[in-house]
Parts: C-alpha cells; sequence; structure tokens
C-alpha cells in the first residue's frame, strides 16, 4: 500500500474567511500535494478509487494481484459523501484513476459522459447474478463488472425483540408498527427503529415495496403522486410520528453501531457491509444478540432498495490491458469470497455462492431479498432525484408539509431537475 | 515611453499577466458559463450547450431553495459578525490590561483554534453539541435549561454553528486589535483619566477612534467571509437539518460541483460576488463617513 498523501479535492473547499494569508497557506500546501501527487503517477502504479469499506480493505486483494503480475496498485479510499462530486471532478479534470469503483445508481451517469469505458469481453461479465449485470449496463451494454451486491435488509435485537415477545420481527408494515409500540412501550426512552433523515435507501425501499413507479413519461416526469407512493410516505412518517424513529441526521449520529449495541434502537435497516462492524466490535454486542431478516413490506417482504457496486475502467486510462487484468482479479470468485469474510459484501459472481462460507445462516435474508430486486429508473439525475426526495421527506417528517403537500413539491421538483433531459428526449438526442 | 516607464511595466508586467491569466479571464468566462445551460449533459457532449442569456438568473429567482439560501447567508452575517468581532475584541481587551499575567500564552490559546484544521475542530464540536453527551448541554443542564437539540433542531443549527464559527475565527481578529490596542496614544489615556473620563467613556472617546480603522477592516473581512461561508455547515450539518443551514455558497457548491450544473452555479456566483460588493462599497462609505479611511 501507498502512504503518499491524498491528491487534493477538486473544488476549493475551504472558507476564504480572511482571504489573503490563508490564501497563501493553502497555495504552500497546494504545491506540496501536487508534487506528491505526480510522483505517485510516475511510480507506474495502477491508481485505484474505491468509497466506504471497499476502499479501505482492498489493500488486502492487492497483494496476490501486484505477487502474481508485478503491477503496484495504489489504493484511494473516497469517502462515500462526497464521492459523487469528487469522481465527477476527477473526470472534469482528466484525473480519474485507472480503475474505480462506482455504486449502482451511477453507472449510466458516468457511461453518459464518457468517463468509463465499455466493458471489452463478455468473458468478464460471465457467471454474474443477472441483478448486479443489469445494474451495471446502459442501454444492453455492460459498462461495469458488478463486484459486490447489497440489499438493504433489517438488523435486529435479538434479546431486545425477545423480551417484547417476538423471535424475529414481522415481515408485514402493521405487524412492524404494532412491534414497534410494543418495543416503544417497555422502553419509552428509547427508540425502535434507525432511519436517518438525510438517506434515503429506506424510504426508497418502503416506496418500491409498495409497488411505486415513481417517474413517467419516458421518465421525463415526476410519478410521486399515486396511492402507492402516499402509502410508503405515510408510513415512513408514522415511525416518526410515533416516536418509533428518532429525527435525525447521519451528522449527528456519531456512531450508530453503539447506538445499536446501547440498544438505543432495536431494528437497523442496513447493508451486508455491516457484517463487518459487527464482527470486529463483537464485544460490544455478542453474536448471540442480533439478528438478520428481510425488510418488512406492505403486505410481508418485497423488492426493496440494492445496491451493487461495480468496477469501471476509466476511459482515459493509458494502460487498459493492466487496468482490466485488475479487474478480473478483483471480481474473481476467489477475491470476492475474500471480500466477503473480509466485510462482509456479498459477491456478485453467480458461483461463489456455491463456496461453504455461503451456507452460513446470516447470509440467507440477504440471498433471498437478492433474488427480488429493485432496480430504479435508468436516469443519469437518479443520485439527485433521490436527495430532493429525502429533502421533502425530511420536511415532512419535521412538520412542515403534510402528505400530500411533499409530494405534490417532489413531483415539481424532480420536473425541474429532469428539464433537461426531457428537452433532450423531446429533441430525439437521447433515448 | 521614457526608461523609467519601461522599467515600471517590465516590473509590473508579469504580476499583471498573471493576474489577468488567473482572475480576470477565469472571472470572465465564468460570467459567460452563467449565461449558459452548461449541465451534466454539456460534460457529456458539447453540442448539449445552449445559450440562454438571462434564464439561469430567471430561474434561481424563482427557486425558493436559493431565496432560502440567501437567508439563511444573511442571518449568518447579521449575527455572525457582531459576535465574532465582539468577542475578538472583548478578548484582545481583556488582553490589553496591565494586570494580565503570561499574555504571550493567553493569546496562543485563543488564537490556536484559528489555525487547526476546520473538519477536525467540527469533528469536535459535533460532540460537544451533541444532544445527550454534549458538554453544552451537560453545562445548560447543570444552568436548569432542558436539552437542545444543537444540530438536529431547523431552528438551533444556525445558532449552534455560529457558535463554532465565532470559536473558530475570532482569534485572528483578536491579535489584529491587540496590535492596534498598543497603538492608541498613552499620554491621551492618561490625559483622559486625570480629567475624570470613566471606563466606557475612555473607550469611547479615545481607544474607539484609534481602533477604528482597525475594526473597519475586520469588519469588511468578516461580512466578507461570513457570506462565503461553507466549510463548517458541510462538514457540521451538510446543509441540514432541512435545509437550515444551507448558506448561498453551500447551494453553488452542490449545483455546480455536486450536479455539474456549472452554468447556475456560475450564475449564484456572479450574485454572490454583486452583494459582497455593494456590502463592502456600503462599509466603505460609513468609514469615510467618519474619518477612517
Amino acid at each position: 500500500m501507498c502512504d503518499l498523501p491524498p491528491c487534493p479535492d477538486g473544488p476549493f473547499r475551504q472558507p476564504a474567511l480572511i482571504a489573503l494569508d490563508r490564501r497563501t497557506m493553502l497555495g504552500g500546501a497546494a504545491a506540496l500535494t501536487l508534487t506528491a501527487c505526480a510522483r505517485a503517477r510516475e511510480s507506474g502504479a495502477l491508481r485505484f478509487w474505491a468509497t466506504g469499506y471497499e476502499g479501505d480493505y482492498s489493500p488486502h486483494l492487492m497483494v496476490p494481484f501486484t505477487a502474481a503480475t508485478g503491477i503496484e496498485v495504489e489504493t484511494q479510499s473516497v469517502p462515500s459523501t462526497a464521492a459523487h462530486e469528487k469522481f465527477l471532478t476527477a473526470f472534469a479534470g482528466g484525473v480519474l484513476p485507472d480503475v474505480f469503483m462506482l455504486p449502482s445508481g451511477w453507472v449510466g451517469e458516468f457511461a453518459m459522459i464518457g468517463a468509463v469505458a465499455p466493458v471489452p469481453s463478455p468473458a468478464l461479465v460471465a457467471d454474474t447474478l443477472p441483478a448486479a449485470r443489469a445494474i451495471a449496463q446502459v442501454g444492453g451494454r455492460d459498462y461495469a463488472v458488478p463486484w459486490a451486491i447489497a440489499p438493504q435488509v433489517q438488523f435486529y435485537r435479538r434479546d431486545l425483540l425477545g423480551a417484547a415477545g417476538y423471535d424475529a420481527p414481522p415481515t408485514d408494515w402493521a405487524g412492524w408498527l404494532r412491534m414497534g409500540s410494543a418495543l416503544k412501550g417497555r422502553r419509552p426512552g428509547e427508540f425502535v427503529f434507525l432511519a436517518l433523515l438525510n438517506w434515503p435507501d429506506t424510504l426508497f425501499s418502503m416506496l418500491y415495496q409498495a409497488g411505486a413507479t415513481l417517474l413517467r413519461d419516458r421518465d421525463t416526469r415526476g410519478n410521486f403522486r399515486t396511492d402507492e407512493a402516499r402509502e410508503a410516505f405515510a408510513f415512513y412518517k408514522s415511525l416518526f410520528d410515533e416516536g418509533l424513529a428518532p429525527k435525525v441526521l447521519s451528522t449527528e449520529v456519531q456512531d450508530p453501531y453503539a447506538a445499536f449495541a446501547q440498544g438505543r434502537f432495536a431494528v437497523w435497516p442496513s447493508w451486508p457491509t455491516l457484517l463487518l462492524d459487527l464482527h470486529r466490535r463483537a464485544a460490544e454486542l455478542p453474536r448471540e444478540r442480533w439478528g438478520v431478516a428481510r425488510l418488512a413490506g406492505p403486505n410481508g417482504p418485497g423488492p426493496a432498495t440494492m445496491v451493487a457496486n461495480s468496477l469501471c475502467v476509466a476511459s482515459t486510462c493509458e494502460r487498459p490491458a493492466e487496468a482490466w487484468a485488475l479487474v478480473r482479479h478483483l471480481s474473481s470468485a476467489a477475491s470476492e469470497l475474500r471480500f466477503q469474510s473480509l466485510i462482509g459484501n456479498l459477491p456478485a459472481r453467480a458461483s461463489a455462492w456455491d463456496a461453504p462460507q455461503m451456507a452460513d445462516p446470516v447470509l440467507a435474508p440477504f440471498a433471498e431479498q437478492m433474488r427480488q430486486p429493485a432496480i430504479a429508473p435508468p436516469v443519469v439525475e437518479w443520485e439527485r432525484i433521490q436527495n430532493e426526495v429525502q429533502l421533502v421527506a425530511e420536511r415532512m417528517v419535521r412538520g412542515g408539509l403534510s402528505i400530500d403537500e411533499a409530494l405534490a413539491a417532489i413531483d415539481t421538483r424532480i420536473d425541474r431537475i429532469l428539464a433537461k433531459r426531457r428537452a433532450l428526449v423531446e429533441a430525439g438526442r437521447i433515448a | 515611453m521614457s526608461r523609467q516607464e519601461r522599467a515600471a511595466w517590465l516590473f509590473a508586467g508579469p504580476v499583471l499577466a498573471a493576474i489577468a491569466a488567473m482572475l480576470v479571464l477565469p472571472v470572465a468566462l465564468a460570467l459567460l458559463l452563467g449565461l449558459t445551460d452548461y449541465s451534466i449533459y454539456a460534460l457529456a457532449d458539447l453540442k448539449n450547450l445552449r445559450f440562454v442569456g438571462l434564464a439561469n438568473f430567471t430561474e434561481l429567482l424563482a427557486t425558493p431553495l436559493f431565496w432560502r439560501a440567501l437567508g439563511n447567508t444573511a442571518l449568518f452575517a447579521a449575527l455572525g459578525v457582531p459576535m465574532a468581532i465582539g468577542a475578538s475584541l472583548a478578548a484582545a481587551l481583556l488582553l490589553h490590561d496591565a494586570t494580565v499575567r503570561w499574555k504571550p500564552l493567553w493569546r496562543v490559546a485563543l488564537f490556536a483554534p484559528y489555525v487547526t484544521s476546520v473538519v477536525a475542530t467540527a469533528i469536535v464540536w459535533r460532540f460537544v453539541l451533541n444532544t445527550r453527551f454534549g458538554l453544552l448541554n451537560s453545562a445548560l443542564g447543570a444552568a436548569g435549561i432542558g436539552p437542545v437539540d444543537w444540530l438536529g433542531d431547523p431552528r438551533a443549527s444556525i445558532p449552534a454553528i455560529l457558535l463554532f464559527v465565532t470559536w473558530k475565527i475570532f482569534g485572528y481578529n483578536m491579535i489584529v486589535f491587540t496590535a492596534a490596542l498598543s497603538a492608541v496614544p498613552g499620554e491621551l489615556m492618561e490625559a483622559a483619566r486625570l480629567d475624570g473620563a470613566s471606563r466606557w467613556g475612555r473607550f469611547r472617546h479615545v481607544t474607539l477612534p484609534a481602533i477604528g480603522p482597525t475594526l473597519l477592516l475586520a469588519a469588511v473581512m468578516s461580512v466578507a467571509g461570513f457570506l462565503q461561508l461553507f466549510a463548517e455547515p458541510y462538514v457540521m450539518t451538510m446543509g441540514g437539518p432541512a435545509q437550515s443551514t444551507v448558506t448561498v455558497l453551500y447551494f453553488m457548491f452542490d449545483e455546480g460541483f455536486r450536479w455539474w450544473n456549472l452554468g447556475q452555479a456560475s450564475a449564484t456566483a456572479l450574485i454572490l460576488f454583486v452583494l459582497i460588493l455593494g456590502v463592502t462599497a456600503v462599509q466603505a462609505r460609513i468609514g469615510r463617513r467618519y474619518q477612517w479611511l
């Protein structure tokens, strides 16, 4: 692994509060970092960017690759909250790394702007789970190699639920709410569910479960004023209205894992990578005290939000053969299984699921949920649309808007975001 | 051209060229960009770029979030500038007092937040402001005031960030004021005291006129700084809760770099530029009236 300082983020993030002298200081700092970056590029290492635990732990996967091929890889872990702008700015500035990881919804966007190269050989995506492969395709063409698949499920505190008379969380919304009230009744000072008000995944799972079609008119307009969306929003809001979920943002919850371990909430809709925390910090929360189940739906489990991280090679990469070799190595069944045991990530290779380690009963709900994926509309503005929907939902939860006002506001905002797309679709420039 | 003039151009030339290339040209280009609908589609294919005239500006003025950001920024500046300058001046006056010992130590301690990384201090402050375990709420609790959800309540988020920003930046102006205070003539002070001027009278009629120009400079800089507030809300709240801490610069960053609507972001930048220019002009006028400039 390389211990060089990370290259500076594209945009200038510091406020120029006292412009003059701070600028001078920053100028000096920037110059230092730039020379460091230039050195890294000359060293001949492939550059690789990934977010989250994938970024933190991928150097472990690089060791065998470097040993086998002699190609050094310099990995950079990009914070997930700033990844979208960092990748876009890097593309605009012509400094994208050779290989990088994209979350599912972004592949279409980065393919459209020409940042990622199409997958050169079908062999690279053979033996991939169909749901994961569909997410990495744009217009029927493969633009990325699925690396991991992460359906949203619920992690629950077995002991807290057990004390309220539940072996496992109910699978329908009404039962979920009843369980919530029962738990709240026993411990009024604590919460039951964690749904951060600035993370859209849980709300979108509810929308998919309710069967809402989120866009209309060839995906050029918002379609939230429907009964399905209303049902999902009403259910989402009720969690907060009844005090079952705290009205908090991710910036306020410094350590959600500790809060879960301390029983500040009992049910946590989350991702497979939470398995890493559960494993690493088992001293805080022993194995027998938690369990995993599929998310509850209106009438039993349904399609839920799914993230599939994929590996891409930049279109500007000057060593595509080596870059694709790295992708092949990282996405091999063996690497994906290694990653599974390291960080909990579920493999996107179908054959990897036959491995003995995948028979762990903890993984069964993930496997079931994976067979029922929810696919987001393939528009490049999707990331922004999710953000806007969540912002309006936050205002609704805080009492600023009624459900119907919120849905109308969302349609207005989406129509505004999609105005450019609408014009291009009508002009026949894009599908 | 005389020899002297030639020499002058020779010396000034490189600087002027650098200013033109790195300041004037980008600003002009940004201005042009503000008249186009540059978006992610234009990043994909420049043929998707259209010249839209003032449409970005009319659209901005019709965007509720822009007005909200403007209102938030105005609130930050209106409350933050007096808070920051007041804290700086108070600290400088305290440190200036002859009875204070270990002055260099105090100066360093109070200046330290200014030179510490915003991100690191913001994370510490997020702990301080935590509703359940935070130091601030413990202190308020001891005084009998119920817990305040500092970063989670849309009404408390701006004061919370102001508290942090003030703590972070007041050290700089404190040093500036300390320098200015040491230039206040001692004999004038002495004379005022002999004539029976009170503490407040000495401050109002001796100290204040002497440090007037410094005060004006600090005010101009602080206003410009607060109007460009970005990193603090970005790190502490990401604009939340319910977008109550979105500032104009944050809005511009989101539009421009997060969603790549550079056309609209450039238009926002231009509006912010005009605003800062306007406020500074007003301040300069006030300064001239009191003959500080």
